[in-house]
């Protein structure tokens, strides 16, 4: 019981795993989740070196037949990143393998890659995602983007407003649009949206937050 | 008299040295103060430092050393690669952190 409250403590204030940083710095330890009607992932990894950081991942998915929980260790590794005077782009790498249960279970593993490209004012992300195990294919692609409204200082809070359009295959709710308002501090990650905002059916809030400690 | 000149040299070198009072660099990646943290954190963690001021519109990085401490322009630039980040440019600087701070200051008002 403990540990369920736990869990969903950690799914209410944790964040997308879909941010243009998938890993901290060095010896630092990063928590991402995304909390949604159809979908709750969460994922704790921690980096030893710069460009590798090993964690564990747990995803809940409301599918169009079935419902399952996977459960991952992973690998995320940066590819390549390309540190510009007033940009930052990379290329990332992931991969998880573990256990699916629910409806159908078994051997689950979960590859994907990731590119980003973020200046203090614009934003781009594309990143495609399998997510398979027996009788279980939740493959999503998706693509962001967005703007800040204005120049910050480090130490002040920046906000932005970012729309993603994601589809995955099998899922309840197979093509999301999400406008949402994102704040970045150097201490948080918070994003809150609304996901197909003109279609009541489907309307659902995201709230998201990433941690690095 | 070949002695006292070496000894003068030295003398000047380590002044020079220990006058430096902070760091200063521009880094390349630096646009967002979530991802950037990792920068400010590990600089204020060494023993050496005092302060530390990072201006993402800049994308300019000052630490300011602790009176009788040094920090190698090397070790500075492994902390920020370590970080995630390029050092586009780095030297010692006979400033303290809110001279800096004010002379960036004047300078934004002046353009």
């Amino acid at each position: 019981m403990l540990a369920r409250l736990f869990l969903a403590l950690l799914l209410l204030v944790t964040l997308p795993a879909q941010a243009a940083a998938l890993m901290g710095f060095k010896d630092s330890a990063m928590l991402m989740s995304e909390f949604s009607t159809d979908r709750k992932e969460l994922m704790l990894n921690y980096s030893p070196a710069v460009g590798h950081a090993f964690g564990v991942e747990t995803m809940w998915m409301r599918g169009e037949k079935q419902t399952n929980l996977i459960t991952n260790i992973n690998y995320t590794g940066l590819i390549k990143r390309w540190n510009m005077p007033s940009g930052q782009a990379n290329l990332w790498f992931m991969t998880g393998i573990g256990e699916a249960s629910g409806d159908s279970s078994g051997f689950s593993y979960s590859p994907s890659v990731q590119f980003d490209y973020e200046t203090t004012r614009v934003y781009f992300l594309a990143k495609a995602r399998m997510v398979r195990a027996p009788h279980i294919q939740y493959d999503t692609y998706s693509v962001q983007g967005g703007f800040s409204f204005y120049e910050t200082s480090f130490e002040e809070t920046q906000p932005w407003f970012v729309v993603e359009a994601r589809t995955t295959e099998g899922m309840a709710m197979r093509n999301e649009i999400t406008p949402a308002l994102r704040l970045i501090n150097q201490n948080y990650f918070l994003e809150l949206g609304i996901t197909n905002p003109w279609d009541s059916e489907s309307r659902t809030p995201r709230l998201n937050l990433m941690l690095t400690f | 008299m070949k002695k006292l000149f070496v000894i003068a040299v030295l003398a000047i070198f380590t002044n020079t040295a220990f006058a430096a009072t902070s760091i200063h660099a521009e880094v390349k990646g630096m646009v967002c103060a979530f991802c950037a943290k990792g920068i400010s954190k590990k600089l204020r963690e060494q023993d050496s430092t005092q302060d530390v001021w990072v201006d993402l519109k800049s994308r300019m990085v000052v630490v300011e050393l602790k009176d009788q401490k040094t920090m190698s322009l090397e070790a500075f630039t492994k902390l920020i690669k370590d970080a995630g980040y390029d050092v586009a440019s780095v030297e010692y600087i006979n400033k303290t952190l809110v001279e800096i701070k004010a002379e960036h200051t004047h300078m934004k008002e002046v353009r």
